[in-house]
């Protein structure tokens, strides 16, 4: 009898659990583009705090893939839902730039960052301009990334300091040097981007406009010369694959995602005496950002999870100190929130002037393109 | 199998009949064909020659010869190899399975080859990248052995990565097939060939093999077209310059959207195919009538 009592009273209590889970009111459904741990940031970081905050909410994280064809994914539902009646799919969306520019020029996002107190926290050029689209008021960085060239200083004992003196280092370094071209992953893309600022000519052009489609013409010698020095160094597979090999000691430097670098030192897969150097005249990095979708059925709630997910605290906790990102805020409001190893631990090797000095946005997107189309023409084929 | 046997037991009394039904054993094969190859091929070609406004145009060709005439070149290379290196070593060991009379070294073999073929393609690159790395497995095994010195050692991580893999991968396949079909040849031949003083290389090659001949075709042209199709291991094994036409083709869907040259990329990969199985197609129709 006492059995049968403890199955019924366990089966009710498992029910209950079930219908108070679903009898949450509200469900609020973050899309994310990017690697899985973007998904894991929200599912197991942001979610749980906002839930537990906000008695009744229930986060729901959704992942559509790495790189902009995640975004593209997220822009592709938003836009086939615009004309409809129904809200759409997504409340909070994280998306790359280029689509990010895209969505607000087809009126897909809502205006909120004047809306949210974190909002007057954001100080980069980047949460008013998106590689030449105006997303002003439409986003707000969840953080920064940044390219650099990660180095073994036991292999590495001149460290060049700029893209010419790279060129030098590799010729006396034969394969030494390895990026993974401009397929396998948003390093490579970044490195020959950063190359085409160095030799291609007037760099400040390609990063804010406007277009001019005879520009490329220009870059022929600097891509013949990227395709000399890719005789002396190795294409890698990939972001990771270029990290595996540095670890391995097989290249001696690289370029790499200095957020990637940092949580593969943390998780003893790169030896912890691998060093950074940003090399001038820069190199490109990204934000990816939080927008609300303007069909929204959960505009306030969405509105408030950004504010918590862009608030200080979280900042310092979740993107710098767990995920080895450069906040989207403003660094000078996280200072006191974060202890100093942490801090330190971001800017050791790249300080914030390099940052704020080499630190380039990717080129406008056409220019970006014609950038991947005269790689793929003039140096790999 | 049943392709090779049905030839291989009346290879000399093959008629009209016996032909027709071997069109009745491959119908299941020719309907799998039909439906994921003639209409996906039909949906991309006309893909690949209209631009986004659906207008004619060959711009899309153009564009693919500019930027990946290497890469085609290098898919060619690194797929005729393959097939090439599947070849042998699939004889070598079928053969092995079928006349080596040292037991042990058969059930060893018979029960190791297979493995390969329970592990998926991208499973296998995840392995040979640590595996067949400058500093990976096979060169610290290499140092251990004192086989070579560890300044000597050089990465397999290119096109020989590539090649590498795809053997390991499709060669246990062909194997497969091969030595189901030595297993049902009448053994009375190679028993006629032994009494008459023949080497075992020489019954393998001599006897054993022209007999085999159409399935070994048949797994051949399959590891073709596998091979072709395959996108992780390029991937993952090598780096992207140059690459397979698989790597070329995702690249332009997700970094540009851009279908109308993936296309283009496609079908000329079913066109690299569609030599491989005219090839095939020719041998059969040649030995039909004998």
């Amino acid at each position: 009898m006492n059995w049968k009592l403890l199955l019924k009273t366990s089966a009710l209590a498992g029910v209950m659990a079930l219908s108070s889970h679903a009898n949450a009111q509200i469900t609020l459904n973050v899309a994310t583009a990017g690697d899985q741990n973007m998904v894991d940031y929200i599912k197991d970081y942001l979610g749980p705090m906002f839930e537990k905050a906000n008695p009744g909410v229930k986060v729901v994280a959704v992942g559509t893939g790495p790189g902009d064809s995640g975004s593209q994914k997220i822009f592709e539902k938003l836009s086939a839902q615009q004309s409809g009646s129904s809200p759409s799919d997504f409340d909070v969306i994280v998306v790359h730039q280029k689509m990010a520019g895209q969505m607000a020029q087809d009126k897909l996002l809502l205006p909120y960052r004047s809306k949210i107190d974190t909002g007057k926290l954001v100080s980069r050029e980047s949460a008013e301009n998106a590689l030449g689209a105006n997303v002003s008021g439409f986003v707000m960085p969840m953080f920064h990334s940044q390219t650099a060239i990660a180095y073994n200083p036991d292999l590495v004992k001149d460290v060049p300091n700029s893209y010419a003196e790279l060129v030098e280092w590799a010729k006396k370094n034969p394969k030494k040097f390895g990026y993974n071209g401009i397929k396998g992953g948003m390093s490579g893309v970044a490195f020959v981007t950063g190359w085409v600022y160095a030799f291609g000519g007037d760099g400040d052009k390609l990063m804010k406009g406007p277009y001019d489609a005879a520009t490329k013409a220009a870059w022929d010698k600097s891509l013949a010369d990227l395709k000399a020095f890719n005789a002396n160094v190795v294409i890698t597979p990939g972001n990771a694959g270029t990290l595996d090999m540095l670890n391995r000691g097989e290249i001696a430097m690289g370029p790499v995602w200095v957020d990637m670098f940092y949580s593969w030192m943390n998780e003893g897969k790169l030896p912890p005496n691998m060093k950074l150097k940003l090399v001038a005249p820069g190199m490109p990095g990204q934000p990816m950002y939080y927008a609300v979708p303007a069909k929204s059925a959960q505009q306030q709630m969405a509105e408030k999870f950004i504010a918590m997910a862009t608030s200080p605290d979280v900042q310092a906790e979740g993107i710098v100190k767990r995920f080895n990102w450069y906040p989207g805020i403003d660094a000078q409001y996280l200072q006191g929130k974060l202890a100093p190893a942490d801090w330190q631990k971001l800017f050791a090797d790249i300080t914030p002037a390099d940052l704020s000095q080499k630190g380039k946005p990717f080129p406008i997107t056409p220019y970006f393109n014609d950038i991947l189309e005269g790689y793929e023409k003039k140096v790999a084929n | 199998m049943n392709i090779g046997r049905s030839l291989v037991l009346r290879p000399f009394i093959m008629t009209r009949s016996s032909y027709r039904h071997g069109l009745f054993l491959i119908a299941p094969a020719l309907t799998l064909v039909c439906a994921l190859f003639v209409v996906p091929f039909g949906v991309s070609f006309l893909s690949s020659l209209t631009d986004k406004s659906g207008q004619w145009t060959l711009a899309n060709f153009m564009r693919a010869g500019e930027l990946y005439s290497t890469d085609i070149a290098f898919t060619i290379a690194i797929v005729v190899a393959s097939t090439a290196l599947i070849a042998l070593v699939s004889i070598i060991i079928a053969g092995t399975l079928t006349l080596s009379e040292t037991r042990w070294l058969v059930t060893l073999l018979a029960s190791l080859y297979r493995w390969p073929l329970f592990i998926p393609f991208i499973v296998a690159a995840q392995c040979m990248r640590t595996f067949l790395a400058k500093n990976g497995l096979m060169n610290n095994s290499f140092i251990a052995l004192g086989l070579t010195d560890p300044m000597s050692t050089a990465s397999y991580l290119d096109w020989r990565g590539i090649i590498i893999t795809f053997v390991w991968k499709q060669a246990p396949f062909v194997t497969l097939l091969l030595a189901g079909a030595m297993a049902s040849l009448d053994r009375s031949t190679i028993e006629a060939g032994r009494n008459l003083g023949a080497s075992k290389p020489r019954i393998l090659l001599e006897l054993v093999l022209p007999q085999v001949k159409p399935t070994l075709i048949v797994g051949l042209v399959l590891s073709f077209v596998t091979m072709m199709s395959v996108l992780s291991v390029p991937m993952m094994v090598a780096g992207s310059q140059p690459t397979m036409l698989t790597v070329d083709m995702a690249f332009r869907i997700n970094s540009y959207g851009d279908y109308g040259t993936a296309n283009a990329l496609g079908v000329i990969s079913y066109l690299i195919c569609g030599v491989a199985a005219w090839l095939y197609l020719r041998h059969q129709t040649r030995e039909a009538p004998r």
